[in-house]
Order: structure tokens, then C-alpha cells, then sequence
């Protein structure tokens, strides 16, 4: 599982510090662009607020939409972090190795970009505090006799999230402890300061490797449980509301995992091929890895296929009219039925088909083609389970209604994918988005054993 | 012994071993061959309980006749055990082999021989096929009913149910059998000139063709693969059918889409679980440590670990939904088999499926061990078994004759005690299995020995910086 040549560990240091040392020109433009769209969206979302939630498509019976379907999807996103770094951690997956960082920090933006999801789609987000929390000094209106439910998902929701973004951070830190000893000891002025700083005295003596990695496997251990009661949690906000015959279903919580990590870990292949193609990464991120994530994912997509399945099998298998109704608005009726099969077949069809083969896995543009269809795949698949099983949500046909996001709410959630890469691309000009010393680490176990006249590529393990 | 003196330090002392392939045959088909004093031993009273599960069978069918189902709950259940252990125990091998995992060499011919025990179920099916109702209701439209039962078949296309699953299961057993013939084929040629009599006549008629030719080995590998992948889509479209059709369908208005998940999750675990433990007994009693490394339970228990977990999950999952969804016929569903009339049961299988193997496997030296990944399998297996009972015998005795197309599960059933003849039929059908698994044993080598021989290429002992370490090839 290992191509590419041998690399020296000062070749190793020079070429993935090039996005911290040297900016390239195209850097700042990028980024003020970005910035642009990011800044016009809050402008937006702040006329929202000014004018009210009347300038969205929201309406009853459909008052959840594209706000929480990108809620939805941001928080899946975040879910290739732990399977990419902990998972394959726990694993000892060599070719885990290029692919970690960059998993952990898009972990981290996305988790803080699905939280303010529920924020601007509350239309008062400062009233968020009645919602989660009785802060001791924050006036609680208990007049209206309304109280913070702690029985309820949405109050696990935000817990669960929280914790998550604070152990993904800390898990980010912790490993790049060493990469920021490498970085102090090549800068100078303000940045050797904080990059001493955050060092926190690394000298990489024996005792300090040791402590690194039992660390990072006990939080590999640890952040386990976090990452699968997050998705669970979402996927409750749905399940538990027997009023939506169509989310009362028991498969929910595994069933968005899996999905999670569908979307997520396709995220983390598009990302890595960016990397390779801006940073000139060709060494690091090679077609080997990508080839492993794509393999990784047909299984990944195969096991989400098969919850999908249940789900539809045992909508329909009630046979309860509300439940029907809801999925003959999806499978029936135009254009939501036409949406249902773009979703699977961008989704499941497509992609895998693509996976099987092994050039095309080795392609890297059928690659982002194969990761981009999956994730437009999967905004839709949230969008496909929250609107129809809204619409429907009434007894009575006189009820039923639709639901057409207004253009507020297509700037947002645009501007959520720009805010991402926007910080992307500036925590890349901060942090080495590859771990130098995981490849360090694999560059030196790295070894050969001859069978017959072949050479077959190898690895030292201790376990 | 074909092999050297295990390799390891540290904590992981003694973790590996490299057996010697030239000595390896001999020795392995001398082990097959034999039939030592404890082995006929287990082979007389796997064989007597065998016996013992005909007589209950027997009685049952004298008792009960095959018009009620309730009767034969316990026998559901011990088909189901049965089931879930010979149908997941193959899918070690072949999903080990998928991800070129070494440490599974030891492994995969104890798993893929559990496909003679698939055999043995699909007889078994065959009573049941009498038992399950049709699709329609013979009262035809009544008030307060359903026309038609609840199925994953739904209008039900001809020959529904019951063609249908017997199809299923039949090509599932079919295709373990054929996965463990293909993988079986090169080390039968490696005694067909040897062997005589019966195992002679089934070695040449199976390896008859086979020389080894580069040709052959392709052939062989891309079979296994892509019967691989087949039998992997099967188990779980097959686990779907006999979960809906013996269970869900036969509790009104239990729709519970995560329970077709359940069922292959426990039957993984049960399946890894029964490999560990003939593992075990291998290296300890059968004079097999030379080949079987603590490092196939170390790696397995993790997995093993990971599976424990998926099951607690799913089942909360499960419980978590129709405790707080508050709808009559859940809570009904959750008092009948997790709170009330199965409780006790309930409580054995969580406490055996999933607390005393993760308790046990969360310690490092036990997952090193050989014992303890052995033990967290018969915790495993004794778990399934109770989730056997507690599904399969509370589902047959649910509703009583029509009322099985009520919409809804109205009351919580009391629960069905056995009685002498399914204590027979339990007993006897585990005996049955393991005479079974047993006697096969000397029919095929319990080591793959293509595969072991195979690995001792990709496993080297080599010294690096001050120390000796494995050193794991990975062809591609």
C-alpha cells in the first residue's frame, strides 16, 4: 500500500510548510472573495432578522427547511473527522496518515458552521438562551409559562454538538503539538511566540512522544461515543416527534451516522485532491489514498444504502395512511419523486459505479465528480426526509401544504460552503493541514519484503 | 510442530508465531486424520443430544401438530441460534479476506466450516415453512382486522412467503457451501493422493482438477471474491427476511425498521464469538498453537469489541424511539419483550450480549489473550440464545390464531414457559450443531492451509533500530 519515493524528513518539513511559509499569490484574493460572500450572507441574514422569518419559505406546516437540512448536512460533514482520524487510528491504517489533519479540522468548521444553522433559523437568535439554558443573570420569561425541556433532542442536540466541537478541538491540538515545535523553531518574531507558545515546551524527548500518543489514543477512544451520539442525537431531533409519521423510525439514529460519515468522508477525498492540486502535494496525497478512501467508501455507502432501504421497506410496511401520504409526495409526485431518484443515484449509483473501478478511483477528477455528486446527495437526502414529512404532517388533506426556500435563504446556505473554505484555506496559511510527523512516523516504518523476485511493500508494526 | 517458538515483546510477548510451511501439510492432515479420546468423546455426546433434539421434534409434532405456531416458539428460537451463528461464522472469512487482514489466516477455514452447519438449518427450516400463515386473512375483509398481514412481501408476489424464504435460505446455505469448497479446493489436492475412502472419493471429486497452475489460483481468488461479495449481500437481505417474517410479522403492529440491523448485529457477534472459541479449543486442546497466534484473538477481539457495541447501540436506538415516541402499541411491544413478560430474558441477554463482553474485552490483557476473547464469544453466544428466546418465542406467541391480522398489539402477552419437549428441542439442536461442525472437522482441514501458507510470506520477524518487529507486507 505505499507508492511514491522515500522522503527525507527535511524534504518532508519544506514542502508542507510551503502553505505556511510561503503564501501564494492567489492566497488573499481567494480568501477576500470568500470573505465577500461570507460578509453578504450575514447581511442577509441580518435583514432576515430585521424584517422577520416572512422573508423565508417557511410557512405552516413546513417550518423546518433549508436552514436545518444545512444543520443537518454540516454536522454529517463533521463526521469524517473521528472516522478518518480516530477510527483509522484505533486501526493502525497506514494509509490513514495524509488524510487525518485535514478530516479533524474540517471536523471543527463544520461543527461551528452547523451550529449557526439553528441560531439564524430561530429569527431571534438571542432568544436562543430561553430555549437551551436558565443562565442565572439572564431574565428567563417565565410569564408565558414556557421552561427549557431537558427531556427534549433539541436540548440534547446543542449538548451533544458542544462536546463534540470541544473534543475535536482538543484533539486537533493535541496533535499538533509537535508540528508546532517543528513551525516555532522555523519562524521568527510575533509568529516563534505563538507558535512557542502552543508548543507548550515540545522536545520531542521520549517521554513527551509517549504521553503524545497515549493521548491521542485515549482521545481517539474517547471522542468515539461523542461522534456517534451526535448524528444519533440529530437524527432524534426527527425521531422522537410521533407526529411526523415518517421520522418515528427506529433506524433514524444509525441510519444518519452512517450517512454522516458517507458525506463526511467523500468531503474529507475532495478536500484532500484541493490540497494536492494548490499546495503541490503530490508526494503526501497520492492515488494510493485516495484509492483507500474510495474503497473505504463503497463499503461506507453500501451500509448506508442498506439503512436507506430499511427505512422506505418499513415506511411503507405500516401501511398507515399519514405514512403514505408522505411517501407518495416522495416517490409520486413531481418533482419531489424526480429529486427522490436524483438523490439516490447521486447518492448511492453513481458514486459506487465510479469506486469500482480501479482507474476511475485513481482519476482524480472522476474523484471530485464522485465526492461533489455525494454530498449534493446527501443535502438532498436531509432535505427529502424534513420537507416532504412535513408537508404531510397533517391529518387533513386541507393541511397540507409545499415549500419553496425564498432567495434569503439560498444566499445563507451558499454562503455556509464558502465560509467553510474560506476557513479552510485560512487555518492552512496557520496549521500544516498534513501531520509532519505522522508521515515522519510512516516514511521510517515503511520497508520491503522480497517474495520470490518481487518486492511487496511493507510495514513495521509493534502491534 | 511445523513452527518456531512465538515472537514478541513487551505487552505483546509471545503475540505471533511463523509456522514452517514445508511441515505444515503432513502435520495438519496427521491432526485430521486423528480422532483422539476426547474429540470421539464430544462426538458421542454432541451426537446424543442430537438424538435427544429428534425425540423432542418428535414430540412436539405428536403433541402439536403444525397448525399452531405458538407450540413451536422454542423451536423457532433454536433455529433461529442455530442461524445466526452458521450464517454470520463464514462472513469472518470472507470480510477478513476483503480487507487482506493476515491475522485472519488462522481463521478463515473455522469460520467457512460453519456452512455444513448451514445445512443442517436449512433441514430444519423445512418444519417451518408449515408454521408461518399465509399473507392473507382467511376471515377475509373483518372488522377491526387487516386483509393482510403486515410483510416485508406486502401484496405478496406469488408464492409469498413462503417460496420466497425458503429460496432465500437455500441460497444462502448454498453459497456458504460453495465459498468453503472453492477455499477448501487447493488444500484437498494436497491429500488427494493420500486420503482414502470416503474422504478420498470427496477430495479427488472436488480437487480432482486442481494442479495449482497460476491459471487456477486466479480463478480461485476472484470466485472467492466475488462469491464473497454475493454472500455478503445475501446474509443480510436473508437475516432481513427470516427477522420480518418469524418475528416482526407475527406481532401486530410491530413496525421497527432497526430490527432486521439487530438481528445481523448479534449474529456477527455470535458468529465471530463461536470462531474464537473453536480457535481456542484448537490451540489449547487440538495441538494447533504452532499456527494460531494470540495475534488472531488480539485483532479479532477488537472487532469482536466494535461489535458488542454496534448491538448496545442499535438497541438503544431501538428502545429509545418507542419509549419516548409513547404510542400504545410500542410501549405494548417494549413491555412484552424487554420489560414485563420477557424481562428476566431481556435482562440475560443484555447482560451476556453486551455488559460481560465489554467489560471483559475492554482490558488490554485480556484482548491479548487467548481465553478471554474465547469467553467474551460464549458470553456471545449464550446472549444470542437468550435473544433467540426472547424474540422468536415471543413472537409465535404474540397472537393467537386470527389475531394475528389485529392492527395492533392491543395487550402484553404473558410469556411462554418451555416444557419437556422444547427443552429436548434447545438442547438438542445445540447438540446437533456441534456434531455437525465436529464431525466435518474431519472431513475438511480446520486450517486453511493455502492461506497460512501464504501469509508466512507476508509475515516477516526482521530486526529495526535496536529491536525486532513484524513486519507486515501488503501486496497492493
Amino acid at each position: 500500500m505505499q507508492e511514491g519515493t522515500p522522503l527525507q524528513s527535511r524534504q518532508i518539513n519544506r514542502e508542507l510548510l510551503v502553505s505556511i511559509l510561503n503564501s501564494p499569490k492567489w492566497f488573499w484574493m481567494a480568501v477576500g472573495i470568500l470573505g465577500l460572500i461570507v460578509l453578504f450572507a450575514m447581511g442577509t441574514a441580518g435583514l432576515m432578522i430585521n424584517k422577520g422569518m416572512g422573508v423565508t419559505g417557511l410557512n405552516r406546516p413546513v417550518m423546518w427547511g433549508f436552514f436545518i437540512t444545512n444543520f443537518v448536512f454540516w454536522i454529517g460533514i463533521s463526521h469524517a473527522g473521528v472516522m478518518l482520524s480516530a477510527i483509522l487510528r484505533l486501526s493502525k491504517a497506514e494509509w490513514r496518515r495524509p488524510a487525518t489533519r485535514a478530516a479533524e479540522i474540517l471536523t471543527v468548521f463544520s461543527l461551528m458552521t452547523a451550529m449557526m444553522m439553528p441560531l439564524i433559523h430561530t429569527g431571534r437568535p438571542w432568544r436562543l438562551v430561553y430555549w437551551i439554558y436558565t443562565v442565572p443573570f439572564v431574565p428567563y420569561d417565565y410569564a408565558r409559562g414556557i421552561w427549557p425541556n431537558v427531556r427534549s433532542p433539541l436540548v440534547w442536540d446543542p449538548s451533544a454538538v458542544y462536546t463534540y466541537l470541544t473534543s475535536s478541538i482538543l484533539f486537533v491540538i493535541i496533535a499538533l503539538i509537535p508540528d508546532f515545535a517543528v513551525l516555532r523553531d522555523r519562524t521568527t518574531g510575533i509568529s516563534n511566540k505563538i507558535y512557542g507558545m502552543l508548543a507548550m515546551g515540545w522536545q520531542g524527548n521520549p517521554r513527551q512522544w509517549k504521553l503524545q500518543i497515549i493521548a491521542g489514543v485515549l482521545l481517539s477512544a474517547l471522542i468515539l461515543p461523542v461522534f456517534v451520539s451526535v448524528h444519533s442525537i440529530v437524527s432524534w431531533d426527527f425521531g422522537m416527534a410521533v407526529s411526523v409519521k415518517s421520522w418515528h423510525s427506529t433506524i433514524f439514529a444509525p441510519y444518519f451516522v452512517v450517512g454522516a460519515v458517507h458525506s463526511g468522508v467523500s468531503a474529507v477525498a475532495f478536500v484532500l485532491i484541493i490540497l494536492r492540486y494548490i499546495y503541490g502535494w503530490q508526494n503526501y496525497i497520492r492515488h494510493e489514498h485516495i484509492d483507500a478512501l474510495a474503497r473505504l467508501l463503497i463499503v461506507v455507502a453500501t451500509g448506508w444504502f442498506y439503512f436507506l432501504v430499511m427505512e422506505i421497506v418499513f415506511g411503507f410496511y405500516g401501511r398507515e395512511a399519514d405514512e403514505i401520504a408522505v411517501r407518495n409526495l416522495q416517490f409520486m409526485i413531481t418533482p419531489w419523486n424526480i429529486w427522490m431518484m436524483i438523490f439516490v443515484g447521486v447518492t448511492y449509483f453513481l458514486p459506487v459505479a465510479i469506486w469500482l473501478s480501479r482507474s476511475a478511483r485513481r482519476n482524480l477528477w472522476i474523484m471530485s465528480l464522485a465526492c461533489i455528486s455525494v454530498n449534493v446527495g446527501m443535502w438532498l437526502e436531509r432535505f427529502l426526509i424534513i420537507v416532504p414529512g412535513l408537508a404531510r404532517k397533517q391529518l387533513l388533506t386541507f393541511d397540507w401544504y409545499t415549500y419553496t426556500p425564498s432567495a434569503v435563504e439560498w444566499i445563507i446556505v451558499g454562503a455556509t460552503f464558502a465560509m467553510v473554505s474560506m476557513l479552510m484555506l485560512v487555518i492552512a496559511r496557520v496549521v500544516p493541514l498534513i501531520p509532519l510527523y505522522d508521515i515522519k512516523e510512516g516514511e521510517i516504518l515503511r520497508t520491503e519484503i522480497k517474495i520470490g523476485r518481487v518486492s511487496v511493500p511493507a510495514t513495521f508494526r509493534e502491534d | 510442530m511445523a513452527a518456531t517458538e512465538p515472537k514478541g515483546h513487551g505487552h505483546h510477548a509471545g503475540m505471533w508465531v511463523f509456522p514452517d510451511a514445508s511441515a505444515m501439510s503432513q502435520d495438519v492432515s496427521a491432526k485430521t486424520l486423528s480422532m483422539p479420546k476426547p474429540f470421539t468423546l464430544a462426538l458421542m455426546v454432541t451426537g446424543a443430544l442430537f438424538i435427544l433434539g429428534i425425540v423432542g421434534f418428535i414430540g412436539r409434532a405428536a403433541t402439536d401438530g403444525f397448525d399452531e405456531m405458538a407450540p413451536w416458539g422454542y423451536y423457532m428460537a433454536i433455529f433461529s441460534w442455530i442461524f445466526m451463528i452458521s450464517s454470520a461464522a463464514p462472513l469472518a472469512a470472507v470480510a477478513f479476506r476483503f480487507t487482506k487482514s493476515h491475522w485472519r489466516r488462522p481463521l478463515s477455514r473455522v469460520a467457512e466450516l460453519f456452512a455444513v452447519v448451514g445445512i443442517l438449518n436449512l433441514l430444519m427450516f423445512i418444519p417451518m415453512m408449515f408454521l408461518l400463515p399465509g399473507l392473507g386473512n382467511p376471515g377475509g375483509v373483518v372488522e377491526g382486522q387487516l386483509e393482510l398481514r403486515r410483510t416485508i412481501w406486502f401484496e405478496g408476489p406469488i408464492g409469498a412467503p413462503h417460496a420466497w424464504d425458503v429460496l432465500a435460505v437455500a441460497s444462502l446455505a448454498v453459497t456458504s457451501m460453495v465459498i468453503l469448497l472453492l477455499s477448501a479446493m487447493p488444500d484437498m489436492a494436497e491429500s488427494r493422493g493420500t486420503a482414502t475412502g470416503f474422504r478420498g472419493w470427496v477430495y479427488n471429486r472436488i480437487a480432482g482438477g486442481w494442479y495449482g497452475t497460476k491459471r487456477q489460483w486466479n480463478a480461485q481468488k476472484a470466485g472467492l471474491a466475488l462469491l464473497g461479495a454475493f454472500y455478503f449481500m445475501m446474509i443480510i437481505f436473508v437475516h432481513f427476511v427470516i427477522s420480518s417474517e418469524y418475528a416482526q410479522s407475527l406481532i401486530p403492529g410491530w413496525k421497527d425498521s432497526i430490527f432486521p440491523v439487530i438481528y445481523s448485529v448479534t449474529s456477527i457477534q455470535m458468529g465471530l464469538g463461536t470462531c474464537l472459541i473453536v480457535l481456542f479449543i484448537m490451540r489449547r486442546w487440538g495441538g494447533y498453537e504452532g499456527y494460531v497466534g494470540k495475534s488472531t484473538f488480539w485483532s479479532a477481539s477488537k472487532v469482536m469489541l466494535g461489535v458488542t457495541l454496534l448491538w448496545a447501540y442499535h438497541l438503544f436506538a431501538f428502545f429509545i424511539t418507542f419509549w419516548y415516541g409513547r404510542l400504545e402499541v410500542e410501549q405494548n411491544i417494549i413491555k412484552y419483550l424487554i420489560v414485563e413478560s420477557y424481562g428476566i430474558i431481556f435482562l440475560l441477554n443484555l447482560v451476556f450480549s453486551f455488559i460481560a463482553p465489554f467489560v471483559l474485552l475492554i482490558w488490554n490483557p485480556v484482548r491479548r489473550s487467548a481465553w478471554g476473547p474465547a469467553l467474551a464469544g460464549l458470553f456471545a453466544i449464550f446472549g444470542g440464545l437468550m435473544f433467540s428466546i426472547r424474540i422468536f418465542v415471543g413472537s409465535a406467541n404474540a397472537a393467537k390464531g386470527d389475531e394475528i391480522y389485529a392492527f395492533f398489539l392491543e395487550h402484553v402477552p404473558a410469556p411462554a414457559y418451555p416444557d419437556v419437549w422444547d427443552v429436548f428441542m434447545v438442547i438438542g439442536g445445540i447438540g446437533a450443531a456441534a456434531f455437525v461442525y465436529l464431525a466435518s472437522t474431519k472431513l475438511f482441514p480446520l486450517l486453511s492451509l493455502w492461506e497460512v501458507k501464504e501469509g508466512t510470506l507476508y509475515q516477516k520477524w526482521r530486526k529495526f533500530i535496536r529491536g525486532e518487529y513484524l513486519v507486515l507486507g501488503k501486496p497492493e
